[in-house]
């Protein structure tokens, strides 16, 4: 595919010239295809002499005098007196120009073409004889095709050696190009003078939290902060660095939510860039970290996976041989992770940049997936289909939209965080471990560290989810500004024997578990069948249940969904005996519940365990975001001398067709 | 039989063996729950999941032989004293060395691809914002007045501005309905397509292996 199509010296060849006889290489050793016998043809019709065979030419030449016998275009240019020449487009005018110019010192190419002021050079093309393309065969609408174009540029013939060629030299600068250097310096100026002044503050920020309406961004931010330190995250990088500048910053911010709680995101693309590309914000989120020997390492807090080959077919692989995949990371060592299959990790998570991919994964991963949601952002090109795509599928939660989604995101976070911290200081007070400055001193649980990347993957902690109260050890301090000064129980040797109201998922299908006892509360968390929870209240009516999660919220489970039971507490753990073993020797904290509807509800604490192997804030707390105003502001700017650029330009060449029209009709 | 006729039925077959065993594979409901099924299911999943495990392994090769002929092509185009060849060669062999000294340092990613490609979706930006602007001068009728009102309601409905607020409900509208419905029109044509496409290929019409 190396070698040019000649269009100048290309000859047809005869169509009734016989075949060669003899036939290169191994296909003289292969039988012949055998001639099949010819059907009868359509009878021949006696042609109509009222009615003239006209070539298929376009209606410019069509239109020429027929005095000109090959026209080229410069003249159809020079005698079509009905168009005006600036009505062409840029490119005829440009074309146009530089023939001029170029016939201009070419003397001896004027001559060749009789009777024409006005020259369209034609490009010299050199002839390279072979290759594969030259080769190829033309149908015959194709070659009146190359005849055609031959004919409107003015191309020498074949054969016709009288014409010189002619090496054409395009002028440095066309007036034609003066309204697109206008508009391209207007709209740079713009969108770079809120980078300069803060007197260009148009617009508003996006919202500090995502409007009410949109419960799909909500449920993802939702499902990302109950991650704990046991969960695998998947994330898809689908992106590569044309859109880094609007997808970045929502893949950084997954990132460093998922990394924030200990969780283990694993990074994989079907885009051998976009994995390149992950390790650069694996390096940022380090770079952003103040204190040392905290940095994220591979192999231990994230995993960069093989790269995906094959499109949808890679993606294929994914979903059904999750285990292979997971086992060799991007450079081609093993990572220790054994997983069985994809419902192994807690989420998929997966940032697209072209609605093709939201398709892919849509189609190919999505159905594969029992348990885990998928969890989707995208840019704004992708948004309109993956829309569709989250809207339809109950596998896809989102979806997350471009820059200023990815604004609201980080607000939300470090608001909660923000609070940890804070919450973390003031508790601290009379604790040394409990300061913020402490956490980083705390030793890591290098044991765990260290055994994670060999840990057989195991089910998110809310397979079965400890009560939010009761094995809880500790006093619980009191947060900052609230009245609830809950003290939790001390734990006792009959505690196990206690029996408590829970309820058993059975509906085979994924279970939501929201906010409030209606469907249209936001979603905080997804259950599979079999997972038991501990009621806490019913509604009125006794149609939902409102239970206790692992995480230490409360959520709403609709009624029909589940079955009541009573149980012991041994019984209702099930060998979870360990886990409330591990949660009687972590500190407890307050942690404040982000409030995500303006208004609605009101802010409030639940338990959670903090600092050692729980939220480390610093990881999201610590970013640089002094671009992102000025940033959203020369996108606000820029849109806006957008639309006044096309309203304006539009009505200029409306106000033009229409007076051009009002003209043509008076002369005729 | 010609080499067309061998290929057409190599690849009749493993089409036809590739979808069904996807399609029975793995489904151990559709044997009922008769003892053996999973086993049945499982075996039955096999040669498609071997099938499209090597169509995977073919097609990354596939990637090490288009950088081989690449690096093939331009070596000949450089003899010819392309210049625009001799820099991608440069390129290849700095980034090829760099890569080795440093291994698995992105700066050059970071600090060159990243920035020229971003630079070129500006550019992007840029002439569509130009071509919006000169839609009337190429089509001064009723069609290119319509899409000029409907990119100017999307844009318009994408300013953070309180004042423009019936225009942002408008253009979610448009979204939401219009957009939506086309956006499922094409998904249901892509489907359709996939299917004619893959019918063709598993019945050996399409030219691409008939020799």
């Amino acid at each position: 595919m190396s070698e040019e199509f000649n269009w100048l010296d290309y000859a047809e060849p005869d169509e009734e010239a016989p075949a060669p006889s003899a036939r290169p290489g191994l296909r003289r050793f292969l039988p012949r295809r055998p001639t099949l016998p010819s059907l009868p043809g359509r009878p021949r019709l006696p042609s109509l002499p009222s009615i003239p065979s006209l070539p298929r030419l376009p209606r410019l030449r069509r239109r020429a005098q027929p005095a000109l016998d090959k026209p080229s275009a410069a003249d159809l240019l020079s005698v079509h007196e009905e168009r005006p020449l600036d009505e062409l487009d840029d490119r005829l005018q440009s074309l146009r120009e530089r023939a001029v110019a170029s016939s201009q010192p070419e003397a001896e190419a004027r001559q060749a073409l009789y009777d024409v002021d006005e020259l369209l050079a034609a490009p010299e093309i050199l002839r390279k004889p072979g290759g594969v393309i030259s080769a190829a065969a033309l149908s015959k609408a194709q070659r009146q095709q190359v005849e055609l174009l031959k004919d409107i540029v003015g191309a020498p013939q074949a054969g016709d050696a009288s014409v010189s060629r002619i090496r054409l030299s395009p002028p440095l600068f066309s007036l034609s190009a003066i309204p697109r250097i206008i508009g391209t310096a207007v709209l740079l100026l713009m969108a770079s003078l809120p980078f300069v002044s803060s007197d260009f503050a148009e617009g508003e920020l996006p919202p500090s939290e995502f409007h009410e309406d949109r419960h799909g961004p909500t449920t993802l931010y939702n499902l990302l902060d109950n991650l704990t330190p046991a969960d695998y995250v998947l994330v898809a990088f689908e992106y590569g660095p044309t859109a880094a500048g609007e997808l970045d910053a929502i893949a950084e911010l997954f990132l460093r939510h998922i990394v924030a709680q200990r969780a283990v995101p694993l990074i994989v693309s079907s885009n051998p860039i976009a994995i390149a590309h992950a390790q650069n914000i694996i390096s940022r989120v380090n770079r952003s970290v103040a204190f040392s020997g905290e940095s994220l390492r591979h192999g231990r807090d994230y995993f960069i996976l093989r790269y995906l080959p094959g499109g949808p077919l890679g993606l294929r692989e994914l979903s059904e041989n999750f285990a292979d995949v997971a086992r060799v990371s991007y450079k081609g060592t093993l990572t220790g992770l054994q997983f069985d299959s994809l419902d192994d990790v807690t989420y998929v998570v997966m940032i697209a940049e072209r609605a093709e991919d939201m398709r892919n994964w849509a189609e190919q991963v999505a159905p594969q997936l029992d348990r885990t949601p998928l969890l989707a952002a995208s840019g704004y090109a992708a948004a309109p289909l993956a829309q569709v795509y989250a809207d339809s599928m109950d596998e896809i939660v989102g979806l997350v939209v471009g820059y200023r989604d990815a604004y609201t995101y980080a607000e939300m976070l470090e608001a909660n965080f923000a609070e940890l911290l804070r919450d973390a200081s003031e508790l601290g007070s009379g604790s040394a471990e409990a300061s913020p400055a402490k956490i980083d001193e705390q030793p890591r649980n290098e044991a765990a560290q260290a055994e994670r990347p060999l840990a057989t993957a195991v089910p998110p902690a809310s397979a079965i989810p400890p009560p939010a109260v009761a094995p809880l050890p500790t006093t619980t301090p009191r947060p900052p500004n609230t009245e609830t000064p809950t003290e939790t129980a001390l734990p006792t040797a009959t505690a196990t024997q206690q029996m408590i109201s829970v309820v058993e998922v059975t509906s085979p299908r994924q279970v939501r578990i929201r906010r409030g006892p209606t469907t249209a509360d936001d979603i905080l968390q997804l259950a599979q069948a079999g997972d038991m929870f501990q009621i806490i209240a019913t509604n009125g009516d006794g149609s939902w249940y409102n239970i206790a999660l692992s995480n230490g919220l409360d959520g709403w489970i609709a009624g029909i969904l589940v079955e009541e039971k009573a149980l012991s507490m041994a019984e209702f753990l099930g060998g979870g005996g360990e886990a409330s073993a591990r949660l009687s020797d972590e500190r407890v904290y307050l942690r404040r519940e982000w409030s995500l509807s303006l208004g609605k509800n009101r802010p409030r604490y639940y338990q959670s365990n903090a600092p050692i192997t729980g939220d480390i804030p610093e990881y999201v707390l610590m970013r640089d975001r002094s671009a992102e105003v000025p940033r959203l502001r020369a996108m606000t700017l820029g849109t806006l001398t957008t639309v006044v650029t096309i309203a304006l330009g539009n009505v200029i060449f409306a106000l033009s067709a229409l007076r051009r029209r009002q003209r043509n009709g008076e002369r005729k | 039989m010609g080499r067309a006729g061998l290929a057409g039925i190599v690849a009749f077959a493993v089409g036809l063996t590739t979808v069904l065993s996807l399609l029975l594979g793995n489904n151990p409901a559709l044997f009922g729950d008769q003892p053996g099924s999973e086993e049945l299911a499982r075996r039955l999943a096999l040669p498609g999941d071997v099938l499209l495990r090597l169509l995977v392994i073919v097609i990354a090769l596939s990637i090490v032989i288009g950088i081989v002929n690449l690096l093939y092509i331009h070596i000949g185009r450089l003899t010819r004293g392309k210049f625009y060849s001799a820099v991608l060669l440069a390129s290849f062999a700095f980034t090829i060395f760099w890569l080795t000294v440093n291994r698995g340092d992105t700066s050059l990613l970071e600090a060159v691809q990243v920035p020229i490609e971003s630079a070129l979706a500006a550019l992007l930006f840029l002439s569509l914002a130009l071509g919006g602007a000169r839609v009337m001068q190429k089509r001064a009728d009723i069609w290119g007045l319509l899409f000029v009102a409907v990119v100017l309601s999307v844009l318009l409905g994408s300013l953070p501005l309180a004042e423009l607020a019936p225009v942002r409900a408008f253009s979610a509208w448009l979204l939401a309905v219009p957009v939506s419905a086309g956006a499922r029109a094409i998904l249901l044509g892509i489907a359709l397509g996939t299917i004619v496409v893959g019918v063709r290929a598993v019945l050996g019409l399409d030219r691409s292996y008939r020799g």
